[in-house]
């Protein structure tokens, strides 16, 4: 498109506004992480300390956040696996088979992932209660699975879909099983579409809150969002390393959002879109 | 897939199947039955009561502010953050120099954990310490600063703002996409008729993409009307209510007071609003768009 001298400036000083706006509360969690505790606030604040330091973040790095940090890692990363495994294969049936009550199974899940969490919480708390999950790995992963696995298989149907079915029937016609079928030609081919849905199941878990707040009560079971909002009653007025841990919670997911971002971005606008 | 390799295909679903079935579906229908029982910390053995809690909880005062909290809040946040996003999109498509990287940059606050998000924005809130106010103190706006989260007057309107600036990148991110995918020879057309950009805007790109604004809304308002983590962390539902919404007061109720009965009834109730507002927007949506055909 072409603009002329005046458009183009009024769009990049709005272009401005708009970085601005996202950005400046990003500039101000780092700035006040690296205040030291020693140095006086401000009023009015001052937008980046004199004598920047990394002593909130060691503080802010204590047993107890190591703690978090391990439980977020292991049951992000057991959720994970599972759900893009069996969304694979979940997605692979709905894209390949033809029959009538996939379309309506599929429906079903459609419609699963728009269930209230805070709606369904109470009876899903009440199972684990029975079975002797409460307070465990196994509750949140298990909760984790479910509650993102419709979201992703509609990602990967929806990626696997454009594949051309071709190179499978070739495989076929040459002897080839179903199941080496999949796993030699679907699986490789499914790649991005993987890593897409990897990248969306971690953002989604690495914050998720209400279950892990509902599920956990010791604090060798929290993860960093309970970890980090129990914080704020421990250390409320101790801004620098709240906001140390906050950098240190969100820097591991956005750093593989930058590099993974292009499969993310196609795999979520995929279905919007052409859907 | 040939015919004799169906059993594959449900062997390949059967996992995901069982857990949809047993944690989503379950649970929507248990939610239901747990509504009609009466459980309380001091009294566990669930008692079943009917529809007593229904009429408990619709002729209390907290259902009305909740319900009218969680209209405020589903609608303030849906429509600006559509706006927001579309407005966003329509700039960071127009070819100029630093368009590729701010793709990237504005997705961030999407990115950022919803808690650490609500904490940051405590702070940016804070009355003395805040950014906020301290902008505006510089700028001279006023001499003391204003407590935006404690006073009931500005405290929803406060939290709208948060959820809008974490979640106006995702709207963006598909109107982006959207907008990409507009023919250009209908707008180039439209050019050669005389069109100015606005209209170009509301005659040919709207029009073209008014599926996916559809698709949007829809999942937006879902999204809002179920949000948790940066309410809660924020305010607590407080001062007095003035943000408790739906979600809120059913983990206060559960899990804070380990009412399940009452929880899961405000848990019916809120699924029967967000029922509700959907349908009423595609309704309107529907009709709108057969009254203005596309041309």
């Amino acid at each position: 498109m072409k603009h002329t001298a005046t458009t183009r400036f009024g769009l990049a000083a709005l272009q401005i506004v708009l970085a601005l706006f996202v950005l400046l509360p990003f500039f101000w969690m780092i700035s006040v992480s690296l205040k030291p505790a020693t140095e006086p606030f401000a009023i009015p604040a001052r937008l980046w300390p004199t004598a920047p330091t990394l002593e909130n973040y060691v503080t802010a790095f204590r047993p107890e956040f190591r703690t978090y940090f391990m439980n977020s890692i292991i049951v992000s990363g057991a959720s994970v696996a599972i759900t893009v495994t069996l969304a694979l294969l979940a997605a692979y049936s709905f894209s390949r088979g033809k029959l009538i009550a996939l379309t309506v199974l599929m429906g079903a899940v459609v419609i699963a992932q728009m269930f209230p969490h805070s709606a369904i919480i109470i009876p899903i708390y009440k199972m684990m209660r029975l079975a002797d999950l409460l307070n465990t790995y196994t509750s949140l992963i298990i909760a984790y699975v479910s509650v993102t696995l419709p979201v992703a298989i509609w990602m990967l149907r929806g990626f696997l879909i454009k594949l051309p079915v071709s190179l499978e029937e070739a495989a076929s016609i040459d002897g080839a099983g179903p199941v080496r079928v999949f796993w030699d030609i679907v699986v490789p081919l499914a790649r991005p579409g993987v890593i897409a849905t990897a990248v969306y199941v971690l953002i989604v878990t690495w914050q998720e809150f209400l279950f892990a707040l509902s599920f956990t009560s010791t604090k060798e079971m929290r993860t960093l969002p309970v970890g980090l909002n129990d914080f704020i009653g421990q250390y409320g007025i101790r801004y620098g390393e709240l906001m140390a841990s906050s950098v240190m919670v969100s820097v591991p997911v956005i750093a593989i959002f930058f590099f993974l971002q292009r499969y993310l971005v196609a795999g979520l606008t995929a279905g919007a879109v052409k859907g | 897939m040939t015919h004799k390799d169906r059993w594959l295909l449900w062997l390949f679903l059967a996992p995901t199947l069982l857990l949809i079935a047993v944690f989503l579906y379950y649970p929507m229908i248990g939610t239901v039955f747990e509504s009609f029982r009466d459980t309380s910390f001091i009294n566990p053995t669930p008692r079943f009561v009917g529809f007593e809690i229904y009429e408990k909880i619709l002729a209390s005062r907290d259902f009305h502010e909740i319900l009218r909290n969680s209209i405020i809040w589903t609608l303030g946040v849906v429509i600006l953050q559509n706006l927001l996003g579309f407005a966003a999109a329509v700039l960071l498509n127009q070819g100029l120099p630093m368009q590729g990287v701010l793709r990237a940059v504005v997705l961030m606050p999407f990115i950022l954990p919803g808690v650490v998000t609500a904490i940051l924005w405590r702070f940016m809130y804070d009355p003395q310490l805040g950014l906020i106010n301290s902008l505006m103190m510089r700028f001279g706006f006023f001499e003391d600063g204003a407590a935006w989260l404690a006073s009931s007057s500005t405290a929803m309107a406060a939290v709208i703002f948060v959820a809008i600036w974490k979640g106006f990148p995702f709207s963006m991110l598909i109107y982006l996409a959207a907008l990409q995918n507009v023919d250009q020879s209908q707008v180039e057309a439209a050019t050669l008729d005389g069109a100015g950009p606005v209209r170009r805007l509301f005659d040919v790109t709207i029009p073209a993409i008014k599926d996916v604004i559809l698709v949007n809304i829809v999942l937006t308002l879902i999204l809002t009307f179920n949000y948790f983590d940066i309410v809660w962390v924020l305010t607590r539902g407080g001062p007095q209510n003035a943000t408790h919404i739906f979600p809120t007061k059913i983990f206060e109720t559960g899990f804070g007071q380990f009412r399940f009965g009452e929880a899961a009834t405000y848990g019916v109730f809120s699924i029967i609003v967000l029922a509700i507002f959907v349908a009423l927007y595609v309704i309107v949506q529907k009709s709108a768009s057969n009254r203005r055909p596309v041309a």
